[in-house]
């Protein structure tokens, strides 16, 4: 079918026209503008037509990739900074994008919420320090090894983006000019025990208002203080001074100890004290009651008749004292001659009699084993022929 | 015509090359100096697209954000007490003025940005030494430091300005001990804490033996007070039963006598080993002599 054909380009269904058949519409109406004049309806040479055809072909593939390139895709923690010729436009939000291509518009994808963390005197763990960024002057001339983790997001891309050649690194320059600062404001003791919290917060404030200056776009989230001791040099003199600090409690706890030991035991000492005098009071009394109402009855038998009664009491005395001691009767009216009494003797012989023989106060039978020897076999005899009358 | 398409496209690409030629962009980071044939025409410090004159303009580029300038090494300075110190600053500045800039560092060996570091490096440097010549160690890290600093920023900026720069900030990252007077400074630290150990030591037995002697001396009182107690109770008992006795025995005093003189003889002579002399004469012997009591 000729190019002028009225029917050129309709199809008998409703299918999607082709790309060769659009192709040639295009051609034609270019044709039209440009060779309108030297005679359309003369048809091309069909080489030509073919080169330029091709050539064509490739300039629209390219304007399509040159346009697909403005795609992009800003992730959920991310944000999207769009220029136009090098000028801020718009900051967009995450999602997939798309800006007009270069050499018109460019778009930088940045990490907002991502948290990034620089590590002060130490690197990954605590244990592999880093000497010259962790020791530091302190207030008083001290030495003291300290690290801290600093943690940061973007707050602002556009800042980030613009204002700051190397923000990462001046993160790192911020954090350790404001730690020295702070740790260079307060005492060691203070730093190494209750000042951990004050201390983190003022770096935080410090480095805050050091980053907000040079308009770097980021927020510090948090700071931690790693680790806080003396020098490695030191150590073991202030570990000392510690355990010397729990020594002195421990010495006090021992004497505390000792007290509550001895003052309730002395407690106690003196209660028995107390109640054995106490025992002693009354049983004195008791018995001197009982010894007094003993002898007010006996007193009352005595005065009905006090002759008898003297006589009973005193023979019964003379007979207990008589039974139970060793006894020897001398007549000194009868003679003027010396008396020779081997009191040595008799006094040995009572004396194992004695040893052998409890005495009674009341004169009942001695009991027990009575060896043999014959003079006290006789008294023995004797006492139980007495006795037994 | 066959001419026609291949004019089309041969036409849009000498656009876009004269365009490419003609156009630039100034991005939101730079600035941008406009030379014709070696002069200055303009200065550009906003961001956009720009017209130029093809071929004979030329175009340089300014990085205009903020830099830090860090010394490599720790610089010794000394101070007032003539102590050294090792002190490692850092320097931020921008480029505010690129044609002062240009003008100024253009000739500098390695280029305009090394020469902006070496003259800032040795002003900064300059008047740290100054500043700290004049202060203990204590007021440079402490008391005085953002003094110090702002003292720094305001010196640097000054000169900065001549070559078209800003300075916001020089801040002094570390002040640190050379190893030397660190070295007299852990003695002084350890020192210091044995002292803090000896005492609390001290403390803590002087401590000790008070409450110590205060037991001792509590555990005294109360046994001496208790014994005082138990004497008095014992006396009180005591007098009591003597009152009792003597209420008693007062009744009859001369029975008293005998009974209780009885009862001293029973229990004075009540073994075989107390030995008795007697005289048959006596009363108590009366019956033994004869049945009627009469006789010797």
């Amino acid at each position: 079918m000729a190019l002028n054909d009225p029917n050129w380009g309709k199809r008998g269904n409703d299918g999607p026209p082709d790309l060769d058949e659009l192709w040639r519409r295009f051609n034609q109406k270019l044709n039209a503008v440009f060779g309108g004049k030297g005679g359309g309806a003369a048809p091309q040479t069909p080489g030509g037509r073919q080169i330029g055809g091709g050539l064509g072909l490739l300039i629209v593939l390219l304007l399509l990739v040159w346009l697909a390139s403005g795609f992009y895709i800003v992730d959920a923690p991310q944000r999207g900074v769009v220029l136009r010729f090098g000028k801020y436009v718009e900051t967009t939000d995450s999602g997939p994008r798309w800006h007009l291509p270069w050499p018109i518009e460019s778009a930088e994808v940045v990490n907002v919420s991502g948290v990034r963390t620089a590590e002060i005197g130490y690197r990954n763990n605590v244990k592999s320090k880093v000497l010259k960024e962790s020791l530091m002057i302190t207030e008083d001339e001290n030495i003291i090894d300290i690290q801290f983790a600093v943690q940061y997001v973007i707050k602002d891309a556009e800042d980030y983006l613009f204002n700051n050649r190397d923000s990462e690194k001046t993160v790192v320059h911020a954090a350790e000019t404001a730690i020295r600062e702070v740790v260079g404001k307060n005492k060691l003791d203070f730093l190494l025990q209750e000042g951990k919290a004050e201390i983190v917060a003022d770096v935080q404030a410090l480095m805050q208002e050091i980053l907000d200056r040079y308009k770097t776009g980021i927020e510090v989230s948090r700071v931690t203080m790693q680790d806080a001791r003396a020098p490695e040099q030191v150590q073991a003199a202030f570990a000392d001074a510690v355990k010397a600090g729990q020594d002195r409690d421990r010495q006090k706890n021992e004497a505390q100890a000792y007290f509550n030991d001895v003052v309730p035991r002395a407690r106690g000492a003196a209660s028995r004290l107390i109640q054995e005098a106490e025992g002693y009071r009354q049983s004195v009394i008791a018995n001197a009651e009982g010894e007094a109402s003993r002898f007010r009855q006996i007193v009352a038998e005595y005065s009905k008749a006090p002759a008898v009664t003297r006589d009973r009491l005193y023979l019964d005395m003379m007979q207990q004292v008589l039974t139970n001691s060793s006894k020897i009767v001398v007549d000194q009216k009868a003679g003027g001659n010396l008396l020779y009494l081997p009191l040595d003797k008799l006094m040995q012989n009572s004396g194992s009699d004695a040893a052998l023989k409890p005495a009674q106060p009341d004169a009942s039978p001695p009991i027990g084993p009575v060896p043999d020897a014959s003079s006290r076999s006789r008294d023995a005899f004797r006492s139980r022929e007495r006795e037994a009358r | 015509m066959k001419a026609s398409i291949s004019t089309v496209v041969i036409g849009l690409v000498v656009l876009l090359v004269v365009m490419s030629m003609s156009l630039f962009t100034v991005d939101q980071r730079q600035n941008v100096i406009v030379f014709r044939l070696g002069e200055t025409v303009s200065v550009k410090t906003s961001p956009g697209l720009y017209w130029k004159v093809p071929l004979f303009d030329n175009v340089r580029y300014f990085d205009v954000r903020i830099q830090t300038l860090d010394s490599e090494e720790p610089e010794e300075f000394t101070t007032l007490e003539k102590k050294p110190v090792l002190v490692d600053s850092f320097v931020k500045w921008r480029v505010v003025d690129v044609k002062q800039y240009y003008i100024s560092l253009r000739d500098s060996a390695g280029g305009a940005e090394e020469g902006a570091r070496k003259r800032l490096m040795q002003t900064v440097n300059g008047s740290l030494r100054e500043e700290f010549g004049k202060r203990t160690i204590r007021d440079v890290v402490s008391g005085e430091r953002n003094k110090i600093m702002e003292l720094m920023r305001e010196k640097a900026d000054q000169d900065a300005r001549k070559i078209g720069v800003q300075v916001l900030d020089v801040r002094l990252k570390r002040v640190d001990f050379t190893q030397a007077v660190s070295d007299s400074v852990y003695g002084r630290m350890e020192a210091e804490r044995k002292r803090v150990a000896n005492e609390q030591r001290s403390l803590g037995f002087a401590e000790a033996e008070k409450i110590r002697a205060d037991a001792e001396k509590q555990r005294s009182i109360i046994i001496a007070e208790a014994y005082r107690d138990a004497q008095r109770l014992k006396g009180d008992g005591d007098a009591k039963a003597s009152a009792i006795y003597a209420r008693a025995f007062q009744q009859s005093p001369e029975f008293y006598a005998f009974y209780r003189s009885l009862e001293a003889y029973r229990q004075s002579f009540k073994t075989k080993g107390d030995l008795l002399i007697l005289e048959p004469g006596s009363e108590f012997f009366k019956y033994l002599r004869g049945p009627s009591g009469r006789g010797k």
